[in-house]
Parts: C-alpha cells; sequence; structure tokens
C-alpha cells in the first residue's frame, strides 16, 4: 500500500497520467463539440483506430508532424463521411457510427497487414516515429522549486499542450464566438437557429468534421507517444469512455477535461499496478478505467437527478 | 399609392393533391393591423408561408411596395423586412433572452461575440416597442406571454416592417392577450405593420383595423373591421349561418362523480394540487376554469387514472376508483377526451378505424378470440365517420393525414360512441375550425342530456361559458371560488379569480360546490 502511495505521488507518475489523459481528453472534446450539436458520435473508438494506423504508417515516410496531421485528416474525413450518410442519407446516426466503428476493427488489421506484409498484429517491423517530447530542462535554473517543476512540466507530448490549448480553444470557440451559440442553438432546439436563416445541417456537418478531426489527434497521440507503433484495437474502448467523460463533464470543455483527466488517473494506475501487486491478474487491474466509467455515470446521473428535484421544490 | 405587401391571384396545390391556396388575393396597407381569418384548413397559413417564403406559389406574384418579389427562402423574406412568429415558438430554451434575439444575426468584434452590445440593442428595442422583457434570463424560465414578446423583438431585431403574427392570441390568458394588443399599437404608432392570423373573432375586432376572410382556399373579401360584426364576420368564414349557442342542462341528475380531499403531486414530490372537493351530477357539465398549470389538467389526469393520486378520494357511483387501473375506469363508463389529441388521443400512425375501436379491445363485439374483427371493425368506422360527419378519405387512411378539426373528431366520437357516465374534457376544441366546434359542442351536450357528468376544462373561457352549468376557479392548485353559470357571469369576472386577485368567501363558494 506504502509503495502504491508513493508511485502515485511521484512525478513520474503525474507524466504518465498526463500521457493516458491526452488521447482521451481530445476524443472527449471531439465528443463534446458534435454531442452539442446534436449528434451523438459513437464513432470516436473507430475514428481514433483508424488515425492512429494512418499516423503510424504515414510516419514511415514522413516527419512526424506530418503524420500526426494524416491522422487528423484521416478523423476528419470519417467525420465527414458520417455526416453524409447521417445528414444527406437520412441514417440513423447510431447505426453510421457503429458501421465506422465496425469498419475500423477490421479495415485497420488489414491495412496492417498490407503494410507489414502480413503482420495482422503489430506494426512493429515498420520504422514509425514518435511524437517529440517538449523539453523544459531550463526550469532546472529556477532556484527551490525549479527541479520539481520540471519533472513534473518537462517531456511531455507536444501534443500534450496542445490538448491544453484546446480546452480553451474550443471553450472560447463554443461561449464566446457567434459560431459556438449557434452549434449550441442547433444541438439544442434546431428549429429555433433554422427560424434565424442558419443552415443546421451544415453546422452538425461541420460539427461532426471537427468532432472526427479532435478524435484524429487522439489517435495520433496514442499511436505516436504513448505506445510507438499500432496494435490491433489498441484504442481499447477509449472512444467509449470518452463519451462517458462528455456526460460526466457536464458538457462543458473545463468539465470534460477534468473527467478525462479522471480516466486518466485510474488508467495510470492500471499501468503501475501490475509491477506493484504481482498477485492481482493483470486482466482485472486493466478492467479499472472502465469500471470507474460505469459506477462515475451512475454516480452522476444520481446526483443530476437529485439537483433537478431540489430545484423544482425551491421553485414552489 | 401602391399597398405595402400585395399578393394577387395566389395558387398553390400541395403534392398530395389538396389545393391549398387558389386564387388567393391580399393586400396590405402600410401602417395597419391586418387580420387573416378563416376556419382551419382555409388556407391562411399557407398563404402565410408563401409570404415569408417557407413555401413557392405555383401561381400568382407577391409584390413588395409595388414591385414582383420572390422569396426562395425564410432568410430572403426577412431580408425583405418580413417577419414571422409561429404559434409553435422557435426560442433555445437555455439560451438567455437576448441570445436568442440575436441568434443568427450576432454583433460581432472580430470573431468574437460581442454580447454587452446585444444587450443594449435588445434593451433599446425593447423600450422602444413597448415589449418589456429582461434581456438576461434564461428563455425557458419566462411565461408564454414574454417568450412571445421575445419572438416578436427577434423578428423586430432583424427589421421587419411586416410582422405576421401567426394565432397570437391562442396560447395566452385574457390578461397577456391585452399585453400583447398593448404591443402591437405600439408597433403600428411606430410604423410597422402586423398581419394577424386569428380564430377567435371578438379579438380580431377589437385589435385590427382590415380584416380578410378566406374560406376553402379562397379570399371571401376583405372588410373594415369597424363595418362587421362577429355574426357577419362568422357566416362569412363559414358561408352559413352558424349559432354559437347551447341549450343549457334542463336539470340535473343523482351525483355522479365525488372528487373528496385530493391530493396531487408532482414527481419530484412537489405539490400540484391540495384539498380538491368536487361534486358532479349526472346530467350537467362542470366547468374547470383556471390559466393552464394551476392544476386542473392534472385532476383530470388523476380521474383518468393517468396519474397518481397522492391522498384523497374519487368516487364514480359509489365506487373508489383510486385502486382501479385506467382500462378499470373505463369499463365503468368513464371516457376521457385528453388535451393532446396527438400525444395522447390518437395514434397518427394507425387508421381511423384502428383508433376508434382502441379503447375496445375487451369487447367482443370486435376482438373474438384473441383475434380482430376486421369486418365489424370497418363497420363500426364507417358508422361513426358517418355520424360524426368526419371528412376523410375512408376508415383505411391514418389518422394523421386528417385536419386538426377532423382528428378531434375521431377522439370525440371514440369516447362518445357508448354513452359514457363520467366524461373527462380538456381543451375539446383547441386548433379546431368553427364548424367542428360548434359539432364537437353539439356532441358534448347530446352526451351530457344522456345522463353523463362532465368535467370540462379549457383555455377558452367563452368556450366554458358557453357549455357549463357550474363553474369552478383554479389557482395553485386550490379551488378559489365556484359559480352557478348565469348570464351575469363575465369572463373578466372569472379572470380576476384565475389570477389570484380576489377571492370568494367560503359561503357563497361552499353553495356553488354543492
Amino acid at each position: 500500500m506504502i509503495e502504491l502511495l508513493m508511485t502515485v505521488f511521484s512525478a513520474t507518475f503525474f507524466v504518465t497520467v498526463i500521457r493516458t489523459t491526452t488521447p482521451l481528453l481530445f476524443a472527449t472534446l471531439g465528443g463534446l463539440i458534435s454531442d452539442l450539436s446534436g449528434a451523438l458520435n459513437v464513432a470516436l473508438e473507430g475514428m481514433m483506430l483508424i488515425s492512429a494506423l494512418t499516423a503510424v504508417i504515414i510516419s514511415v515516410y514522413a516527419p512526424w508532424y506530418v503524420a500526426v496531421l494524416s491522422g487528423i485528416c484521416a478523423g476528419a474525413m470519417l467525420g465527414a463521411l458520417m455526416a453524409f450518410f447521417h445528414l444527406r442519407l437520412k441514417a440513423d446516426i447510431i447505426l453510421v457510427g457503429f458501421a465506422v466503428n465496425i469498419l475500423a476493427t477490421g479495415g485497420t488489421v488489414f491495412a496492417l497487414s498490407q503494410a507489414t506484409g502480413g503482420d495482422k498484429g503489430t506494426s512493429i517491423n515498420l520504422q514509425s516515429k514518435a511524437v517529440p517530447a517538449v523539453n523544459l530542462s531550463f526550469l532546472d535554473a529556477i532556484p527551490v522549486v525549479g527541479p520539481t517543476l520540471r519533472s513534473l512540466l518537462s517531456d511531455h507530448s507536444i501534443l500534450s499542450w496542445l490538448a491544453l490549448f484546446m480546452v480553451f480553444a474550443v471553450w472560447y470557440f463554443l461561449y464566446r464566438t457567434p459560431y459556438g451559440l449557434w452549434l449550441r442553438g442547433v444541438g439544442e432546439y434546431p428549429a429555433a437557429p433554422e427560424a434565424a436563416g442558419i443552415n443546421v445541417t451544415k453546422v452538425r456537418a461541420w460539427s461532426l468534421v471537427a468532432s472526427g478531426a479532435l478524435a484524429g489527434i487522439g489517435g495520433a497521440q496514442l499511436a505516436m507517444f504513448n505506445y510507438i507503433g499500432f496494435t490491433r484495437d489498441m484504442t481499447a474502448g477509449r472512444g467509449f469512455i470518452a463519451l462517458g467523460a462528455v456526460l460526466l463533464g457536464a458538457r462543458h470543455p473545463v468539465g470534460a477535461m477534468l473527467a478525462a483527466l479522471l480516466f486518466g488517473i485510474f488508467e495510470a494506475l492500471a499501468v503501475v499496478m501490475p509491477n506493484l501487486f504481482n498477485w492481482i491478474p493483470g486482466e482485472m487491474i486493466q478492467t479499472i478505467p472502465f469500471v470507474v466509467t460505469v459506477l462515475a455515470l451512475i454516480l452522476f446521473s444520481y446526483r443530476a437527478q437529485r439537483a433537478r428535484q431540489m430545484r423544482t421544490l425551491t421553485k414552489i | 399609392m401602391a399597398p405595402l405587401l400585395e399578393a394577387i391571384s395566389i395558387g398553390k396545390t400541395y403534392p398530395g393533391g389538396t389545393v391549398a391556396n387558389d386564387g388567393v388575393n391580399l393586400s396590405i396597407e402600410a401602417g395597419e393591423v391586418h387580420a387573416v381569418v378563416g376556419e382551419n384548413g382555409a388556407g391562411k397559413s399557407t398563404l402565410m408561408k408563401i409570404l415569408f417564403g417557407i413555401e413557392q406559389p405555383d401561381r400568382g406574384e407577391l409584390r413588395l411596395d409595388g414591385k414582383p418579389v420572390s422569396f426562395a427562402n425564410p432568410r430572403e423574406a426577412i431580408d425583405n423586412g418580413i417577419g414571422m412568429v409561429f404559434q409553435h415558438f422557435s426560442l433555445v430554451p437555455s439560451f438567455s433572452v437576448y441570445e436568442n434575439v440575436v441568434l443568427g444575426s450576432e454583433p460581432r468584434t472580430g470573431i468574437k461575440f460581442d454580447r454587452q452590445k446585444a444587450i443594449e440593442e435588445v434593451r433599446a428595442l425593447s423600450e422602444k416597442f413597448r415589449l418589456a422583457v429582461d434581456p438576461l434570463p434564461p428563455v425557458g424560465q419566462l411565461p408564454v406571454g414574454q417568450q412571445q414578446r421575445v419572438e416578436i423583438l427577434k423578428a423586430l431585431y432583424r427589421n421587419a416592417r411586416i410582422l405576421i403574427l401567426d394565432e397570437p392570441t391562442a396560447v395566452l390568458a385574457p390578461q397577456e392577450v391585452e399585453e400583447l394588443f398593448v404591443a402591437v399599437r405600439a408597433l403600428v404608432a411606430q410604423g410597422r405593420t402586423v398581419i394577424f392570423i386569428a380564430h377567435k373573432l371578438p379579438e380580431v375586432l377589437a385589435i385590427s383595423d382590415r380584416i380578410t376572410v378566406m374560406r376553402a382556399g379562397k379570399t371571401v373579401g376583405s372588410v373594415n373591421a369597424k363595418e362587421v360584426t362577429e355574426q357577419s364576420l362568422a357566416t362569412m368564414m363559414v358561408g352559413r349561418e352558424i349559432a354559437l349557442r347551447v341549450d343549457r342542462a334542463k336539470g340535473r341528475g343523482d351525483l355522479a362523480c365525488e372528487v373528496k380531499a385530493l391530493k396531487l403531486t408532482a414527481e419530484s414530490g412537489a405539490p400540484i394540487a391540495e384539498d380538491l372537493n368536487l361534486k358532479v351530477h349526472q346530467g350537467e357539465i362542470l366547468g374547470l376554469v383556471g390559466v393552464e398549470g394551476n392544476g386542473q389538467a392534472e385532476l383530470l389526469e388523476a380521474i383518468a387514472g393517468l396519474r397518481a393520486i397522492a391522498d384523497g378520494v374519487v368516487y364514480l357511483n359509489g365506487e373508489k376508483l383510486n385502486p382501479l387501473s385506467t382500462l378499470e375506469r373505463r369499463e365503468l363508463g368513464l371516457a376521457s377526451i385528453p388535451e393532446d389529441r396527438i400525444a395522447r388521443g390518437l395514434a397518427t400512425g394507425a387508421t381511423i378505424a384502428e383508433n376508434l375501436v382502441a379503447t375496445r379491445l375487451a369487447d367482443k363485439r370486435y376482438v373474438r378470440n384473441g383475434l380482430l374483427d376486421l369486418k365489424a371493425i370497418k363497420a363500426q368506422a364507417l358508422k361513426l365517420i358517418e355520424r360524426y360527419s368526419i371528412r376523410a378519405g375512408g376508415p383505411g387512411y391514418p389518422v394523421g393525414t386528417l385536419s386538426g378539426g377532423n382528428m378531434q373528431k375521431v377522439v370525440v366520437a371514440r369516447e362518445l360512441s357508448e354513452q359514457p357516465k363520467l366524461l373527462l374534457v380538456n381543451q375539446p376544441t383547441r386548433g379546431v375550425d368553427l364548424g367542428a366546434t360548434q359539432f364537437i359542442w353539439k356532441s358534448l351536450t347530446e352526451a351530457r342530456d344522456g345522463g353523463a357528468a362532465v368535467l370540462l376544462s379549457s383555455a377558452d373561457l367563452s368556450e366554458l361559458l358557453a357549455l357549463s352549468d357550474r363553474l369552478v376557479v383554479f389557482y395553485r392548485g386550490k379551488i378559489v371560488a365556484a359559480f352557478v353559470n348565469s348570464d351575469d357571469l363575465t369572463a373578466e369576472t372569472l379572470g380576476t379569480y384565475m389570477l389570484g386577485l380576489s377571492r370568494q368567501d367560503p359561503e357563497t363558494m361552499r353553495a356553488a360546490l354543492q
């Protein structure tokens, strides 16, 4: 137990948490945008998976940033594909989302074996690149707190810093720009923006594209920093955890960040615990993030219900 | 000088073959309040949709300031200074008033939404046009009357010169209607023009300068409001003399239904109604008066078995209703015409015949050995369509394809096809045209004369005054006044009790409650 606490309160654990949170946070922000526009994106999982593979394969031939960009494009294109089926051909969004997920599980394995020349499990024999970490060793120069600061803030993926910035950017977009107002209006009561002359379909389509792009960065981070290289089904439910995090974060960007952090912490625990408790089966430990997701959602909906009751009672 | 807005021999046929407009002419002068009246299905809504660019006419021409125009979509109509307030508001509930007003045309600095400027502009508009609304609270928390003002502000913010109001009074309490009329007059005083779609003739006569009457897709004529009476307008609308009068009950029979110390609560536990005591006798109509949301609708739901009773008892002919299911209550002779015919009264996707027997699936005449007797069901449907003059293609047509008035007739036909002992009626003629209203009123009084005890709730006070033998007024979940109906009783008297402005002394109330 003491060992566990020592591990949890170490700088290395903090760095692990940031690493596990980053892909989740991108996916959560993506889920948030499409959810607020009224189109529930259940395909985050598949989008991440396809983007991860795209980024890995491109990184063999091109610099890391081109690979990340290609991951973003892959996600955005899947978002556009969903928009086409859902908004133009009027297919049910949940079914379209699951179609993308199924396409992703099968399609990535197929594409992987084509790219690696037959390996259907991992991209281990591809020379894929990593996203660089940001080195902040100059922080050492600050007296007293310098070394601690450096051990906490240095060596994160450049995309982790981008994720933090995106929380702010998404918040600014949603609550400070007219387009954010449109998007939220479209999600809550489409008849209103429609009557105001706003093209509801267009707003939804763009939010699906943005949602895909964000999930795409998450996928790239996963396969080019958290792990170097692609493994089949490597997203392991992160896309669905992200959907839970959207709700748990009360459909707000900052809430989304906190919820993603919570799940990130438990994922990091699942990473460090097998070394400390070798008598617990590894599979049990790996279920922790999912169990926490379910518990958190139950708690959240219970509290939301209570809050609603309190409100109606005080009104009368 | 050319009229501000003109529609010349407009024709519109919908893909299904329905001729909605057939040579309609409308001419609106600048600065007037112009009412367009007509029964449901007369083509008013279609004409307004054409004026606002939602629908395109097949024939005819629109002229604005004497110049021909055509609007491909609402945006173009808005850009030409036409605004429309629909019966169902298009407001985002969680957005604040000012956000709703500026949505789609927000003031900006760079890419930033300039909230301060938006708030100021909305304040200025609401002062200029005497539409008092606080710009800051979320729209969902405002009463309906204020939401309507937000809608009007929305149109004015987009510089509407011509404002189309689609049945604006349908959702308002009498006092709110007065406030709306004050605002309409302020609009006209500032040079705007208002087109006012309506059903209720007294209101039309009170507010408008000119009136265009439509019937069956054609314009019957335009008249000055000062030169017509309610009766002559009604005749123009329907094309025949109609009498919106009903005979009162000749005398009442034994006690049929009694409500004792009834208490109702919302799911959250908040009280909706308390200490309700009522008696309804055979052969009388008891009117439940009140602004919507004061417990009348919930009382009817509770008696029908659609809502749990927190405390108290309901008796029907001496039998306790509380423990019985909805179906068991119906077997005792309870019938119910619910408020929302689409959500609760009918299955819109099912056929007329199916809807007409939907409450009688335990009846041997229509169901034998667990199988539907389609022949009997069809015969019954044909009989009821004939008796209630439901205008429809046939018993096999989905109910959803009928007009509002005919849908309501299907509900009425089903509930009254067998003489009920207790009849619950909520908003029987909401959104229903004059002809159908007359018919439904007659059906209700026939059920009453057949010995039914009737509980009637309606937002339309004139309907309550026309039909009820006794009236009770609800305010905040309590009965605050009771009256025996007479010609001296006016909507204004009821209004003061409805808004909680005056209270009746317990003695008078007790006497009228017996």
